[in-house]
């Protein structure tokens, strides 16, 4: 893979540089089972977290995944008060050169704002999820479960459901699963979904139209209402509508779909508990293969901070 | 003073030659071309046969193009952070570089015209320091608040004819109810931006294959749509007369070609240059510079627009010229200020990309970007109590430059053409 500084999307990799990610993502996990969890890949390199929204998964998968490489981790604490409103990014990218940083893992509300930052630093700045618009460590982790289970991504159908709209984590799973040779589709409200002419992706409606589509996985999302600003569906009907319920769980085992979900899961609204329980329900092997994913994609980026220049 | 000869100019309606006489003692009456009235001409004659004495003082504009100087109706002026005079300053000698006499300067937050005394020191300043005539636009409501209606009967002994705040679509339309009652007794032209705020809150992009890509809230064109027609049916009712500001929407164009059919007199529109010739798609990787609102839409909607401009539904062409400055167009996409300066470039980027491809005609241009918004502002001298005629400029088509930072004259960069190679350059003002 050539040497690439920012992981901002899935689209502006190439093909190898993503089947280089999910390829070590493996060998990352090998690690894990070993007695002496860490490897000295990223000693003495520094990484910092600069999360403006706040999140316990990811940033504690990041900085477990920086860790495991031997890498110094600086947690960079943005108050609620500080992202008001005439805070200039470029004020805080200033600071953050000025801290000689490696590695800058950043999450954002405004779609957009790692881009900004990766333009104007030599740190490698990997997008934990910006706005509505791209996570992909957690396209990384999801692509790699589904290959870990299933033997390949290629071929497989996804059917990803719930708010796509305001869901990074939709547009970056579906890219980068269709670039590996999946179908995805996505169902959900109404106003929640996109139409397929913007979003090239066919979409359903309801659950009988994914039971005869047959796909072999259900991609569950979180109900975000923290990035809902006004009512876009009657919340009532969610779980009955659209959530996967425990007659809908039985009819998913027979036809022995896994079920995913980025978490963290709303239960009663997406999901009822007993699929929690469910065989094929694949969320803690996300979980675990984040940290894989994040520690592949930390050890592939390759920083300019070390030029003179 | 003597007179000036312009020689072997080419009429751009008609392509014609001619020779003219240009005075500044008087100004007869009745000298037209095209039934474009032209200010300041005492004779004319076709080429080569005008008696120039020798010695007289001649411009040989063979190779050039003669047309009255543009009038912009919708320009900001504001350089944050810069004092008034040199917003002024600035904005009037881009827009002569772009061919433009004379604009309709709409309120914002450096220049709220509700009120005698910020009136007062623009026209001051605008006489010492503009190159162009500027026209202010009187707020609608007082601190472009949308609440209390500003004092337009002041505002009117100031000079105002049209009211606008700042192209900004009111919450309340009962407050705009009464003051378009109000108003409509004196004559006065509402400008405004056809929208429901409450449609269009925390949007930044045209929905499309851009907005969901780039995970930007989706601008829905009915929210234009439903605000234009509510717009024309409050005019109606209450009898004001209505400028629709920067249609953007193909539908937005059928509602107000509708009406006009209808024969709603008292209305005219406008768009915005950039909704001809850009799309969502220009906006690329997060361009800040391609945010504008509304959104630059989709080629089917500019292409509508451009019709609309053709058969007299979209009565001009304006530069919405918004300058903002470098380092805040440099933030992230969401936090980034609307819009693009034009003035700079307004006949060139027109000539270019409309007259060249053949999109429109000379004579289209000189009916949109000319003689019809300074019809609608009506630009007056208040010292002479005279109206003020637009002056001629000539054009050079076959040159070319390119557009860099240095030959910006309106103080930021915010310019689409920034770094492109345009057709044409003026000569404004001709002396």
């Amino acid at each position: 893979m050539n040497p690439r500084k920012d992981l901002i999307t899935i689209d502006a990799l190439n093909d190898e540089d993503i089947r280089t990610i999910l390829d070590s993502t493996s060998a990352m996990k090998d690690i894990f089972t070993r007695s002496v969890k860490k490897v000295p890949a990223l000693k003495g390199k520094s990484v910092l977290t600069l999360f403006y929204e706040p999140s316990t998964r990811t940033r504690s998968s990041f900085e477990v995944a920086a860790h495991r490489l031997s890498a110094d981790v600086t947690t960079f604490t943005v108050s609620t008060s500080s992202v008001v409103k005439g805070e200039s990014v470029h004020d805080t990218i200033d600071t953050l050169m000025s801290m000689k940083m490696d590695y800058i893992i950043v999450r954002h509300k405004h779609s957009g704002i790692p881009a900004v930052i990766a333009r104007h630093c030599k740190a490698s700045v990997i997008n934990a999820g910006d706005g509505s618009h791209a996570h992909p460590s957690q396209a990384f982790l999801d692509a790699f479960t589904i290959k870990e289970k299933y033997g390949d991504v290629a071929g497989r159908r996804v059917v990803i459901i719930g708010d796509i709209l305001h869901s990074r984590v939709a547009r970056s799973t579906s890219t980068i699963l269709r670039r590996l040779g999946a179908e995805v589709a996505y169902m959900g409200p109404g106003p929640l979904v996109p139409p397929q002419q913007h979003t090239g992706i066919p979409r359903f409606t309801n659950w009988d139209q994914i039971f005869e589509w047959k796909p072999d996985v259900i991609y569950l999302l979180r109900v975000q209402n923290e990035r809902i600003d006004s009512p876009f569906f009657p919340a009532a009907d969610y779980h009955a509508a659209f959530g996967v319920t425990e007659e809908r769980l039985r009819r998913i085992d027979d036809l022995d779909m896994g079920i995913m979900h980025p978490g963290p899961v709303n239960r009663g609204v997406e999901i009822c508990d007993a699929a929690m329980d469910y065989r094929n329900c694949l969320i803690n092997n996300q979980v675990e293969n984040g940290i894989a994913a994040r520690m592949s994609i930390l050890y592939h980026l390759t920083p300019k901070t070390q030029s003179n220049d | 003073m003597t007179d000036t000869y312009i020689i072997n100019a080419t009429w751009a309606i008609t392509n014609e030659r001619f020779d003219l006489r240009v005075g500044h003692t008087e100004e007869p009456e009745g000298i037209s071309l095209s039934g474009i009235p032209l200010p300041g001409v005492t004779a004319i004659a076709p080429a080569g046969e005008m008696n120039v004495p020798a010695g007289a003082r001649t411009i040989d504009a063979s190779g050039k193009m003669l047309l009255p100087a543009l009038f912009d109706l919708h320009a900001s002026i504001n350089i944050d952070g810069h004092s008034k005079r040199e917003s002024i300053y600035r904005a009037g000698q881009a827009a002569n570089h772009g061919g433009v006499w004379g604009m309709l300067v709409m309120p914002s937050r450096g220049f709220c015209f509700d009120n005698a005394a910020t009136l007062d020191s623009f026209y001051e300043a605008a006489g010492e320091r503009s190159f162009a005539t500027m026209i202010p636009a009187g707020c609608i409501t007082e601190g472009m608040q949308g609440e209390q209606q500003a004092p337009y009967n002041t505002l009117a002994a100031r000079g105002i004819t049209i009211l606008s705040d700042g192209g900004k679509m009111p919450d309340n339309l009962l407050m705009l109810y009464r003051a378009m009652k109000y108003a409509a007794e004196m004559n006065l032209t509402f400008a405004i931006r056809g929208d429901v705020p409450c449609l269009t809150r925390n949007t930044y992009a045209h929905p499309s294959t851009t907005s969901y890509n780039l995970g930007l809230h989706g601008t829905p064109a009915c929210a234009e749509e439903i605000g234009i027609e509510t717009l024309i049916r409050l005019a109606a009712d209450t009898g004001a007369r209505l400028h629709i500001q920067t249609v953007s929407t193909a539908e937005g164009v059928a509602i107000i070609r509708r009406a006009k059919q209808n024969g709603m007199a008292n209305l005219t529109a406008e768009v915005a240059l950039h909704h001809l010739l850009y799309t969502h798609e220009d906006i690329g990787d997060y361009d800040t510079t391609f945010k504008t609102v509304p959104p630059l839409r989709d080629q089917k909607d500019c292409d509508a627009l451009l019709e609309g401009l053709k058969d007299g539904t979209i009565d001009c062409i304006v530069s919405d010229h918004t300058p903002c400055l470098p380092f805040a167009k440099k933030q992230d996409f969401v936090s980034a200020p609307q819009g693009m300066v034009a003035l700079d470039t307004f006949l060139p980027a027109i000539y270019t990309h409309l007259i060249k491809p053949g999109k429109l005609s000379w004579a289209d241009v000189v009916r949109t970007c000319c003689t019809t918004p300074a019809a609608i502002a009506t630009p007056y001298d208040r010292e002479e109590d005279t109206p003020i005629a637009s002056p001629l400029l000539l054009f050079t088509p076959d040159s070319q430059y390119e557009v860099t930072a240095d030959s910006l004259s309106c103080g930021t960069l915010n310019n689409p053409q920034l770094g492109k190679t345009l057709s044409g350059t003026v000569t404004l003002p001709i002396n």
